[in-house]
């Protein structure tokens, strides 16, 4: 069923990359451009749940890699088939500097909250999404915390190690 | 009963109130809280104690901080221990309010409770099981005896370097200091 | 009328765990609600690059507190397929008998919120005793009453002590004996039937378009479960029903989890007359300080017992993950269908529906 649908995938659309590691997973790398077109048409074969939203920092390549997992639903309540095994990966890249990319709210409902976060934990700007508001954090951070070139150790040291204990403040003060 | 003993509470009914009447507010921190619900019902009984959950902080006498403290939670923890009346008492459970713990590295949890607000006792476990928050609650009624469970008014006397290590931390504070100089 | 802004907030009698909602309520009614989560925000997934394969385990237990094993489960599965090792029978068997006895005693804590919510602390105190019987049989087990862990890359950690499966059953006996005596206090009580019937309601287009998995789901009549459609560990082995219920609101979300731990009961009974008595129970890794994993990603998913588990993980070819992310049922549930679902309700009923929705905000913040 996998190797039916990777050939009518590659018929339909120019410039994508197919492949199948294992029986039930494929891997879809695409361009930016065509990411909506690749969902929305295989949102009509059957694949309408979106299981994640996720970003990878590659750092040497200067890109980020975005990337949507999708599943699919039950049609018939009484006996399972087989297109309800399997998952699909579809992956694009974009630049790291001043990153922005399309909201796919308008096609998986439930993309707000996965998208709310990766704004806040990696900087990138989603356009058409109705509230980017900080969804977890509660301060400002000069570099977003997941990048690969944010150092945990030296934040800790530079936040909570300078606040000195009362007795020092005491003995600070006298 | 023997002579010594009937004297001695009689001598301090108000530090045997204090002491065999906790009330607990109810506010649920950390990872701890999973060891809480098997603390106050049927099997290890709480209530033999004196120790029972009550809905507001305005009603409590002590506050169980059940593990690690992210910067979020630390807002709400100082408005609710500021909200409790005296005579209060606060003890933390688990290794991560002493020094960070299992999340040291993390961006978001702090390091050390004890700079923020004052804690009397800490009791050890990942997480303490219910007999051993029996053996801390033991310990605390000691010290209440001896007279040095004196988190709250260490946080009277010395309330200008707690509230300068919390504006330290979070900039401009929403709410204005609890104590001023006429009222220490 | 006018409008005011109420605070659900951290410390509040009908809120279990730490979570905020914000509610614009006119007179009694809820106009619109916005969850609030962040306050259990410890960065998981940053702290998990910075340690090796194995040192990660202490950290993955503690994303979900009530139900710490299945999150265990879906780490070692996703390394287990980056890596290309395989599970031996024996420990096929003994991992889905140690999840499904975690399944149980976390729809007892279950039960235990809904009944302490409402007020009802009679059937609270029995759901908890009869939840500490069985961590008294994992703290046999493993050594630990909360986090135990106990399964490693490659299969389980020790066989099952001698005679430890009979000493499982006369426990088991005694939790399910007391059924008849939960049903006619709590489940089929008419005062709690009013009170949940009607209350929360999500349709299936609703729940489809939301991303909803789990009891929610099941309670419109949908069997949406992984142990059935992508089988892992040895349920392909044994055959059980999936109970689902009709109606969409709170009191058929919660008959959906009691009839589920129903049949879990049932289901370690089969499981232990068709386990193996001899065999090893996991295969040998190399040495955890020099391990290192191929490049290559993955994406498992399992059955916690709240709904769908997902994992996504990469490697570089090092000693130490990439970049690891969870896809955690409460996310959905809690932010995107409570929304949803509370709008037009009464402010007395915003406890009930959060706990019948099923949501454990760790697993919301990781």
């Amino acid at each position: 069923m996998m190797n039916e649908l990777k050939q009518k995938l590659l018929s339909d659309f120019n410039d994508i990359e197919v492949n199948i590691p294992e029986d039930n997973r494929m891997i879809v790398s695409t361009k930016k451009e065509s990411v909506l077109s690749i969902l929305i048409y295989l949102k009509k074969l059957g694949y309408n749940h979106l299981a994640l939203v996720s970003c990878n920092d590659w750092i040497d390549d200067n890109e980020f890699e975005l990337i949507y997992i999708i599943s699919a639903y039950q049609k018939n309540d009484e006996q399972y088939q087989d297109i309800e095994k399997s998952s699909i990966i579809v992956k694009t890249r974009i630049s790291r500097e001043k990153a922005k990319f399309i909201t796919i709210i308008d096609i998986f409902e439930n993309a707000e909250p996965y998208e709310r976060e990766i704004h806040e934990m990696f900087g990138i700007n989603f356009e058409g999404h109705p509230r980017l508001t900080p969804l977890m954090l509660e301060r400002n951070y000069k570099i977003p915390p997941f990048r690969k070139d944010f150092d945990t150790n030296k934040y800790v040291e530079n936040t909570f190690g300078k606040i000195p204990s009362i007795k020092e403040r005491k003995e600070g003060n006298k | 009963m023997d002579r010594n003993k009937i004297c001695k509470w009689l001598k301090n009914p108000g530090k045997m109130a204090h002491k065999y009447s906790f009330h607990v507010v109810y506010f649920c921190t950390g990872c701890g809280i999973i060891e809480i619900p098997p603390f106050i019902t049927a099997r290890w009984d709480a209530e033999r104690f004196g120790i029972i959950p009550v809905a507001t902080p305005r009603q409590a006498s002590l506050f169980l901080i059940t593990g690690y403290v992210s910067t979020k939670t630390l807002k709400a923890i100082i408005r609710t221990y500021e909200q409790m009346p005296e005579p209060k008492y606060t003890v933390a459970l688990g290794s991560c309010p002493i020094n960070g713990g299992m999340y040291y590295d993390s961006y978001n949890t702090i390091t050390s409770l004890d700079k923020y607000i004052p804690v009397d006792g800490y009791i050890a476990g990942c997480m303490p099981r219910p007999e051993a928050i029996f053996i801390g609650v033991t310990h605390l009624w000691k010290l209440i005896d001896m007279d040095k469970a004196d988190g709250y008014q260490r946080y009277r006397e010395d309330y200008v370097h707690y509230r300068a290590n919390q504006e330290q931390l979070y900039g401009k504070m929403d709410w204005p200091p609890l104590f001023s100089e006429e009222n220490i | 009328m006018r409008e005011l802004e109420l605070y659900f907030g951290p410390q509040h009698l009908g809120m279990v765990g730490n979570f905020s909602i914000t509610l614009k309520v006119e007179g009694d009614r809820i106009i619109k609600a916005s969850a609030n989560p962040g306050y259990l925000h410890r960065g998981f997934e940053k702290l998990m690059e910075l340690r090796t394969w194995i040192q990660n385990f202490p950290l993955v237990c503690r994303i979900n507190v009530v139900e710490p094993d299945h999150m265990e489960l879906i780490y070692s599965m996703g390394v287990e397929k980056l890596a290309g090792i395989e599970v031996p029978e024996k420990g096929k068997y003994i991992r889905s008998i140690y999840c499904e006895m975690a399944r149980v005693a976390s729809h007892l804590f279950g039960a235990w919120a809904y009944a302490n919510m409402l007020g009802f602390d009679t059937v609270a105190n029995w759901a908890m005793y009869h939840r500490d019987l069985l961590l008294d049989m994992f703290e046999e087990l493993t050594g630990a009453r909360v986090y135990h862990i106990y399964i490693r890359p490659g299969g389980v950690r020790r066989d099952f002590p001698d005679g430890f499966t009979d000493r499982l059953v006369k426990t088991l006996h005694k939790i399910g004996g007391k059924v008849p005596d939960y049903n006619a206090t709590f489940f089929e009580n008419r005062l709690f039937k009013e009170r949940a019937e009607g209350i929360g309601v999500v349709t299936r287009e609703e729940a489809i378009r939301m991303g909803a998995v789990g009891h929610t789901i099941k309670a419109t009549g949908m069997k949406y479960d992984i142990r059935k459609i992508e089988p892992y560990a040895a349920y392909d082995r044994v055959d059980f029903n999936i109970p689902t219920r009709t109606g969409g609101d709170a009191y058929s979300r919660l008959l959906a989890i009691r009839d589920d731990m129903i049949e879990s009961v049932h289901m370690i009974f089969k499981l232990i007359d068709k386990m193996p008595t001899n065999g090893e129970v996991y295969t040998k890794t190399p040495n955890p300080f020099k391990w290192k994993i191929p490049a290559g990603e993955a994406y498992v998913r399992c059955e916690s017992s709240r709904g769908e588990l997902g994992l996504y993980m990469v490697s570089n070819g090092g000693d130490k993950p990439y970049r690891v992310q969870f896809n955690t049922p409460s996310y959905n549930h809690g932010l995107t269908v409570l929304e949803k679902a509370l709008e037009g309700e009464s402010i007395s009923d915003v406890g009930n529906i959060m706990i019948s929705l099923y949501i454990v905000a760790p697993e919301i913040d990781r």
